[in-house]
């Protein structure tokens, strides 16, 4: 990325503020029910094959990590997240990090930035204040190397947290065909999840193309 | 299109409440006169449901014109690009690479050089002619 200027996904003035009150209750609700949510995300991660080029469902391609993410998650579920946020906090106006990924979740691709929010597909069993780790990374860049995965950058991992379940604005659905007196007329909301976007790790040990200086031809 | 025990023409059975909050904006009588009103936001519905659907092909022509441009500036066309992409098996798609290449202008120069040296074909990358070239 240009030092002179900043691309304008860096401005700060797109970024939005974080939620304070989301350590307290994400605590309290994963302290509710620890055991059937390790159930859940250990079998939605088994089924989940290796992070092969895949079109995968809505569903299936929020996968959490391994088991050791997943105690993680239930014990120290404070521990994980809050140092991010702490920094991002500390930072004050400097919400963007530097630092966005490319990630794929239900067959469509986004670019994230830790601190914003993007709206996706309706996740099913994910709950609000929930902790989502996102696998399937396809490009991680900073300000001085590009991760360019094939197709996927390995170990790399997106942090999200669920902030909303909700839906779309209403598109009114109409059907018409003229001199056969024929119309349907159908009102269409679809569900969606937002997700904030808390941290991007995992993506160092990966070869890197370094970003050289820009010559244009 | 006249139904015979209707007095009014069109077949939408909103009540006019909803027939002119959909016609905001459009030109003349019809976002105020109910009879006009109701066959344009008729015919209006009917291309957004159209539209919906040529969304998704306009939009791709439009990434691809702005890859395009962006690959052109380093010396390579649309075409030799995205083959050397699939080449080294790089899943990124037309969206995320059109916005790249307008915002995050160093990233995209590194995906072109990995196309670059994936599929070459283009004219080679940093020309340095004279004293340069010894250095």
């Amino acid at each position: 990325m240009a030092t002179a200027t900043l691309p304008l996904r860096l401005l700060p003035s797109k970024t939005l503020a974080l939620p304070l009150p989301l350590p307290a209750s994400r605590c309290s609700l994963s302290v509710a029910a620890p055991v059937p949510r390790r159930w859940r995300r250990l079998l939605a991660s088994a089924e989940e094959a290796a992070p092969a080029p895949v079109e995968a469902e809505a569903e299936a391609a929020v996968e959490e990590v391994e088991e050791e993410e997943v105690v993680e998650e239930v014990e120290e579920e404070a521990a994980v997240p809050e140092p991010v946020e702490a920094q991002l906090a500390a930072a004050g106006a400097g919400k963007d990090a530097d630092i966005f990924a490319v990630v794929m979740i239900g067959s469509r691709q986004y670019i994230v930035m830790p601190g914003r929010y993007i709206y996706t597909q309706r996740l099913k069993g994910a709950n609000v204040n929930d902790e989502i780790i996102l696998n399937k990374v396809l490009l991680v860049s900073t300000r001085d190397k590009a991760y360019i995965g094939m197709p996927v950058v390995t170990n790399a991992a997106v942090h999200a947290v669920v902030e909303e379940q909700g839906r779309d604005d209403k598109v009114i659905v109409f059907k018409f065909k003229k001199k056969k007196k024929y119309q349907r007329k159908l009102g269409h909301r679809q569900p969606n999840t937002r997700l904030r976007i808390t941290g991007i790790s995992g993506y160092e040990d990966f070869p890197a193309d370094p970003i050289l200086e820009y010559v244009p031809a | 299109m006249e139904k015979v025990e209707e007095k009014e023409i069109g077949f939408l059975k909103m009540n006019k409440g909803k027939i002119f909050k959909l016609a905001k904006g459009f030109r003349g009588r019809a976002k105020n006169c109910i009879r006009i009103a109701r066959e344009r936001v008729e015919k209006a519905l009917q291309y957004s449901y159209r539209d919906r659907r040529n969304k998704k092909r306009d939009m791709r022509s439009l990434w691809i014109e702005q890859i395009n441009a962006g690959t052109r500036l380093h010396g390579v066309n649309y075409g030799n690009f995205m083959h050397g992409l699939t080449k080294e098996n790089i899943q990124l798609n037309r969206k995320v690479l059109s916005e790249l290449s307008m915002h995050e202008p160093y990233s995209f120069k590194a995906l072109v050089d990995v196309s670059r040296s994936a599929f070459p074909g283009n004219r080679p990358a940093v020309k340095k002619e004279g004293l340069a070239a010894i250095l």
